[in-house]
């Protein structure tokens, strides 16, 4: 029997389910799209990694993280919920030695991790605009009629890359709309989209900060060889790419996990089945004061399991749970 | 019948309730508060306000909305101008100006103005202007005046100690049980960010309820502030920035913090240059920043996030500083 632990990180755009055995191998990694239904989302990634198993396997602990990841640690049953920053790090720090900078490109959010001796020295995310994150890419993409798979590889085909604004997702758009209507190549276009993300990038999250190598790029956009290569572009140095880039904050919650197990040697696991389980989604706005929370409630298999989004704590309260501080 | 005031919990409420509230009662007003933040109050105010102020300016027009109905005058000073030479955010010198033309039927408002840039010479006859709405004794006036700023001066004094004004009500004492090794962090902004904790997301009580001693500016010795303050290259007019950097300059020095925490609101004007080099300072003394910025949003798992990342990073620091990283 071989001692796992399993990192389940929820993003808006994917869900990512990693499986690591005692010596940080990946056993299995599912990286599936959440599109709005995160419990659906966890249930299809818990499905298919329990798939791809083979042999006997033990889970030692489970961690969540990403912007899902209280609703995640609820349903599986959590060891350790951890946001996605530290995350991240962590698992950069354990794949790539002496790492200095993490860039990383979700979904909605883009953040820069720089490190210093082995640990976080400084962060930031992007604040109140969600420009030049992987949903626009994908927006974008659609738009232009191509899969955004290939995206990349068109970025790196343009000779004359097109200026693009990168300030905001909305004047990019007019901005690239323009300038199809000029005629330009798609592929120029599409590189000076890339350029003008890392721009955008580079000057709100990296700001005033040193950026030391070397480098990591991780998180879906990371596959994007396009972007890639502005990045390289822009700071003049080689950006690297870890093979696992896409799924890195779930690896870091598996880390986390056997860090835990190692401590406390018992999880909260619920166990593979709890994929076949009925889950449902109850929400209602709370009357009582101006306030009007949206509460939402969580039953499983007709058994309420959380409640919350209430700010006076009245209705998430009254379950009893490990999840009553939620976002 | 005594006259009905009402005073709108937003923006320079926090810095002076205490202040107004003792002075009209004084003269035999009756006090009236908008409610605490709530999602009426900001639908109110997002609704009814230009579409380009801050989420503060907004709030302050949901809070005024709130108290329309109940009282015979609404308390809005046009705030010019507090210390000598120094100047509050456009915004609070427009106020009773947008105000009533953003908002229809409303009761009449208090706008009297307060401007001591050239100097506190006005100060008692801006307290008589003021003290008129409800009595034309000028020797009532200046006793009330006297009491209420006793009761100002008090206020100051609970805050420095500790007591933090969230939404206007003392919050119990520093909690009584701080860990010897709990972290301290300033977390500094406008007052009306700090102390609205619908518009801020709770931030300070999230902070206590982890463990974390909070600082506020409000709770330094404004001496040592002004005195810092006044070392800058050019003098820094807008009264809340002077405050800040003075705050800034204080931690870079004394170095008794562990983070900062920087509360801005989308689209201010004074925190684009302000926050910027308080960052730059913070840096520059490796002390770890973390800005946050609010809008509108309801949504709390982005502050969460930053919030919690920001307090491993610290965790992750203190230990490695004593050689006990307890990653790999």
């Amino acid at each position: 029997m071989e001692n796992c632990y399993l990192g389940i990180d929820v993003g808006s755009v994917s869900t990512n389910v990693v499986l690591m055995n005692d010596q940080n191998k990946i056993l299995g990694k599912v990286y599936t799209a959440t599109q709005g239904k995160p419990i659906d989302a966890v249930k299809r990634g818990l499905k298919e990694i329990s798939g791809q198993i083979k042999g006997d396997i033990q889970v030692k602990g489970v961690a969540t993280t990403g912007s899902g990841r209280h609703l995640a640690s609820m349903i599986v049953g959590a060891d350790v919920v951890k946001n996605e920053i530290t995350a991240h790090g962590i698992a950069a720090l354990n794949f790539v030695k002496g790492v200095r900078t993490i860039f990383e490109i979700g979904g909605q959010d883009s953040k820069i991790i720089l490190l210093k001796d082995g640990i976080i020295s400084d962060f930031a995310m992007n604040t109140v605009c969600a420009a030049g994150t992987g949903s626009f890419l994908d927006r974008q993409a659609a738009r232009l009629g191509i899969d955004i798979s290939e995206f990349g590889q068109q970025a790196l085909t343009s000779k004359n890359p097109v200026r693009v604004a990168g300030r905001c997702a909305v004047f990019a758009e007019s901005d690239m709309i323009h300038k199809q209507q000029l005629g330009h190549n798609q592929e120029d276009i599409i590189k000076g989209l890339c350029d003008a993300l890392v721009r955008n990038f580079l000057n709100n999250l990296g700001k005033g900060k040193d950026l030391a190598g070397p480098i990591v790029f991780q998180g879906g956009v990371a596959a994007n060889a396009g972007i890639k290569k502005s990045f390289e572009e822009a700071l003049n140095q080689e950006i690297f790419v870890p093979p696992h880039h896409e799924v890195m904050g779930a690896i870091g919650c598996c880390l986390l996990a056997k860090e835990h197990a190692a401590k406390k040697n018992n999880t909260n696991f619920q166990g593979f089945e709890i994929m076949n389980s009925g889950y449902e989604v109850r929400g209602m706005e709370c009357e009582d004061c101006s306030n009007l929370c949206e509460v939402v409630e969580i039953i499983r298999d007709g058994i309420l399991m959380s409640r919350w989004g209430d700010k006076c704590g009245k209705w998430s309260n009254q379950v009893k749970s490990d999840v009553e501080k939620l976002a | 019948m005594s006259v009905k005031i009402g005073i709108p919990r937003g923006l320079w409420f926090y810095d002076y309730f205490p202040l107004w509230k003792t002075f009209y009662e004084e003269l035999g007003a009756e006090i009236i508060f908008s409610d605490k933040t709530n999602k009426q109050i900001l639908d109110q105010g997002v609704k009814n306000c230009v579409d380009e102020a801050c989420l503060p300016v907004k709030l302050f027009h949901g809070h005024v909305i709130n108290l329309k109905d109940k009282v015979d005058y609404i308390f809005v000073p046009k705030m010019m101008s507090v210390y000598k030479d120094e100047y509050i955010c456009p915004k609070f010198c427009g106020l009773p100006e947008m105000v009533n033309h953003s908002i229809k039927g409303l009761p009449p408002l208090i706008d009297t103005e307060i401007n001591f840039s050239k100097s506190r010479k006005s100060l008692m006859i801006t307290a008589y202007r003021f003290g008129s709405y409800v009595t034309k004794n000028p020797i009532k006036i200046r006793r009330a005046f006297n009491n209420a700023l006793m009761a100002y001066r008090k206020y100051r004094e609970d805050v420095k100690d500790g007591k933090l004004p969230i939404d206007g009500e003392f919050s119990p004492k520093k909690p009584s049980v701080v860990a010897n090794n709990s972290k301290s962090i300033a977390v500094v902004g406008h007052t009306y960010h700090l102390y609205d904790s619908y518009g801020s997301m709770s931030i300070l009580q999230k902070l206590r309820d982890s463990k974390v001693s909070v600082i506020v500016p409000e709770m330094m010795n404004m001496n040592k502030i002004n005195k810092l303050a006044s070392t800058l290259e050019k003098k820094m007019f807008w009264s809340y920035g002077r405050k800040l950097l003075g705050a800034a300059l204080h931690f870079g020095e004394s170095r008794e913090i562990d983070g900062i925490i920087y509360i801005s609101s989308f689209g201010c004007g004074i925190d684009s240059i302000v926050e910027d080099l308080f960052e730059r300072w913070s840096r520059s003394h490796s002390i770890p920043f973390l800005l946050l910025t609010i809008d509108e949003h309801t949504g709390e798992a982005g502050i969460n996030t930053r919030l919690e990342a920001f307090l491993d990073m610290i965790d992750w620091r203190v230990n490695h500083e004593s050689d006990l990283s307890p990653h790999g």
